[in-house]
């Protein structure tokens, strides 16, 4: 199993995995950790950029910090540096992850042309409208860049009342 | 059989926690009334001018409101309605 704080992986997929430099604010860390599938991430990594220049979306299923199920999504409202899922979808695939046992524990988007960092739309989305309360309290929110589209690079985040933290994102 | 109520976590501290309330109303408009009596501070987490907010999904069974009859749709007991913050970003 790879340990890292943040990772990438190319389109082609290679035998080791590598360290990106990680450029943005670095968060405090907490302790909680994602664990993502190699299979899963490079979905996940095929969808952003099937999608650019507007931002991509999915949901993350699993649980003990383990992604499972990664869902890939439709952006309701495309845009180079907006999303929304789509409703009726977001139900379905909730109910899906409910129905298979497991728990609703990350959300994905892209940024196409900026950071792997959360904006300030991402921040005040994930609370419920006015407030700072959290929707999703126990979802990491997984930001992917692809500002190299040959190099995308993904970082892991909890959004809470106000604070924004890193999660680590681990790679088996 | 009442109609269930799944609350949304950021409304759970208005219900003591309860991510399951009961009631039994006609219709969503009176769904949110009644949330209102019973846990005082929802309807202004839930609604402006008598309209649902707009990040706010609600849905009927496994039907979102907006493709019924919004805040007009008719509710039955044995109803389940899901009160589903949207997930957006930029």
């Amino acid at each position: 199993m790879t340990r890292v704080g943040v990772f990438s992986a190319s389109l082609r997929l290679r035998g080791s995995t590598e360290l990106a430099e990680v450029s943005g604010p670095v968060s405090e860390v907490t302790r909680v950790e994602l664990i993502f599938k190699k299979s899963d991430l490079q979905v996940i990594f095929n969808h952003c950029l099937a999608a650019a220049p507007n931002e991509a979306c999915g949901m993350l299923g699993g649980k003990d910090g383990r992604v499972e199920k990664a869902y890939c999504m439709r952006n309701a409202k495309p845009g180079p540096d907006y999303y929304e899922m789509d409703p009726e979808e977001q139900f379905r695939v909730m109910k899906d992850i409910r129905d298979s046992g497991l728990k609703m524990i990350g959300l994905f988007h892209s940024h196409p042309m900026s950071q792997a960092y959360p904006s300030s739309v991402d921040v005040s989305q994930a609370y419920w409208p006015g407030t700072q309360m959290p929707n999703y309290p126990d979802a990491v929110y997984v930001i992917v860049t692809l500002m190299n589209r040959a190099k995308p690079v993904a970082r892991g985040f909890s959004i809470e009342e106000g604070k924004v933290s890193e999660v680590t994102l681990t790679m088996v | 059989m009442a109609i269930k109520v799944r609350i949304p976590t950021p409304l759970q501290n208005l219900t003591n926690g309860k991510a399951e309330v009961e009631c039994s109303v006609k219709n969503v408009k009176e769904l949110v009334d009644a949330l209102e009596r019973d846990y005082p501070g929802m309807q202004e987490r839930l609604s402006e001018g008598g309209k649902i907010r707009r990040f706010i999904n609600i849905y009927v069974n496994d039907d979102d409101i907006r493709f019924l009859n919004k805040e007009e749709t008719a509710l039955k007991d044995g109803d389940t309605i899901s009160i589903v913050p949207a997930i957006a970003g930029g």
